[in-house]
């Protein structure tokens, strides 16, 4: 192991690094649960999910939606919720994977998922 | 049938006597390559940067990742003049001419009905930005941005001044060729041309220019005088500082990083940063692991 990593490792404090490490997968997710189509974006979150559901069930095959830009955007209703249900639960998923993998890391090397030399 | 708008990458790359940038534009250009899938990229340079480019990577490496160069001559005297602070860590600072007046150019240049422009040290390292093609916004970039460093702040990021309009970053901008847009670049070239002026208008600190400036004086001036006013990409800027560095790279989506600690200047805390495109300001810390990112990227391509 290097020395500068060897000090770095040394001065990282478990806790910190932990911290950071899940506001990167927080953020990784957000980014990934981010959906353009037609012009617009769209966060993939519950409510979008269930208010397209709602469409779908009221037999809607078009429907204008705001995104998040607050502009109108015309989707086609059952693709669009298959789209970002598919989205939402791939993304989840790995959240939960990766969630669940840094919360038994109890080192530092562990939480960056390097060995102890650091590779 | 409706044709295809033609769609690509603009990048500048202009070496100073240290920092290899154009280097930097062919490892984000495989980079590009790899996760957006893009082989439109065009990288503006001058010919000495070109030609440094030719002798250490060799013309096939450079043809491999780059479709389309644009080779200008550079300002000699804005050069001489430009100079910033760059650092390698708190440890290493050094005074350096910063070359960045042709960005304005990009209009101009740019041969694509819409273009991402980049800069060299935002590394590409997953697909959000293909977010952007086909948008109803003709102009997008971000003034929201987040340290990797989750609660490290720096407060002078935010605004020209403290009481001045919202700072841009000039850092990722996507446009589409419209009247719109022409004009906003004409703006910021206008900026540019009156940079005494317009520092002394909105009063933004040091002598040094930065697109920074240029583009949020611009989208201030396009939006009628509002703030905001041009939307946001649809992706947060993530980014780090020069006072951070880069342990190695693990694959072609995933650095190791030391993250300097906010409190302890010289001390660091090391993260993981996966799948999640990164302005990495420490240039010499991406030519140190250019080496193995690059064999990541070729391997994978």
């Amino acid at each position: 192991m290097s020395t500068r990593l060897e000090q770095a490792l040394e001065f990282s404090n478990y806790r910190t690094s932990l911290n950071n490490q899940q506001a990167q997968l927080r953020a990784k997710t957000q980014s990934l649960l981010s959906y353009s189509v037609n012009g617009g974006t769209f966060t993939i979150d519950t409510t979008l999910i269930n208010f397209c559901k709602l469409l779908v069930d009221a037999s809607k095959d078009t429907a204008i939606l705001l995104d998040i830009y607050d502009n109108p955007v015309q989707v086609e209703v059952k693709p669009f919720y298959e789209e970002i249900l598919s989205r939402y639960f791939e993304v989840t998923n790995d959240y939960y994977a990766e969630y669940e993998k840094l919360r038994k890391a109890r080192k530092v090397h562990k939480v960056l998922d390097l060995n102890e030399k650091g590779e | 049938m409706k044709k295809e708008n033609s769609r690509g990458i603009v990048m500048f790359a202009h070496n100073n006597a240290e920092i290899d940038y154009f280097k930097l534009a062919v490892i984000n250009s495989l980079l590009i390559q790899k996760h957006l899938g893009i082989s439109n990229i065009t990288v503006v340079t001058d010919p000495h940067s070109y030609s440094y480019a030719v002798d250490s990577l060799g013309e096939d490496l450079i043809k491999s990742a780059i479709n389309n160069l644009i080779v200008v001559e550079k300002d000699k005297e804005f050069k001489s003049q430009n100079i910033r602070v760059f650092k390698d860590t708190s440890h290493t600072a050094k005074q350096l001419p910063f070359y960045n007046i042709n960005r304005c150019d990009a209009y101009d240049l740019s041969p694509y009905d819409e273009t991402i422009l980049l800069d060299v040290d935002y590394l590409i390292l997953s697909d959000t930005l293909n977010q952007c093609w086909g948008h109803n916004e003709e102009i997008m970039m971000n003034w929201r941005y987040q340290d990797i460093m989750f609660d490290r702040k720096d407060y002078t990021l935010d605004r020209l001044n403290p009481f001045g309009i919202t700072m841009y970053w000039a850092t990722v901008v996507y446009f589409k060729k419209s009247a719109y847009t022409e004009t906003f670049f004409n703006l910021v070239k206008h900026v540019k041309n009156n940079i005494a002026y317009y520092k002394d208008l909105y009063r933004w600190p040091g002598n040094l220019y930065r697109n920074d400036y240029s583009f949020s004086i611009a989208a201030h001036v396009m939006s009628g005088f509002v703030d905001k006013g041009i939307p946001q990409l649809p992706t947060t800027l993530y980014k780090t500082f020069d006072t951070d560095d880069i342990h190695k790279a693990i694959d072609e989506k995933t650095l190791i990083m030391y993250l300097e600690k906010p409190r302890s200047p010289g001390d660091f805390i090391l993260t993981k940063w996966n799948g999640v495109d990164l302005h990495v300001m420490n240039k010499w810390a991406i030519n140190r692991i250019s080496e193995e990112m690059l064999d990541h990227v070729r391997n994978n391509l």
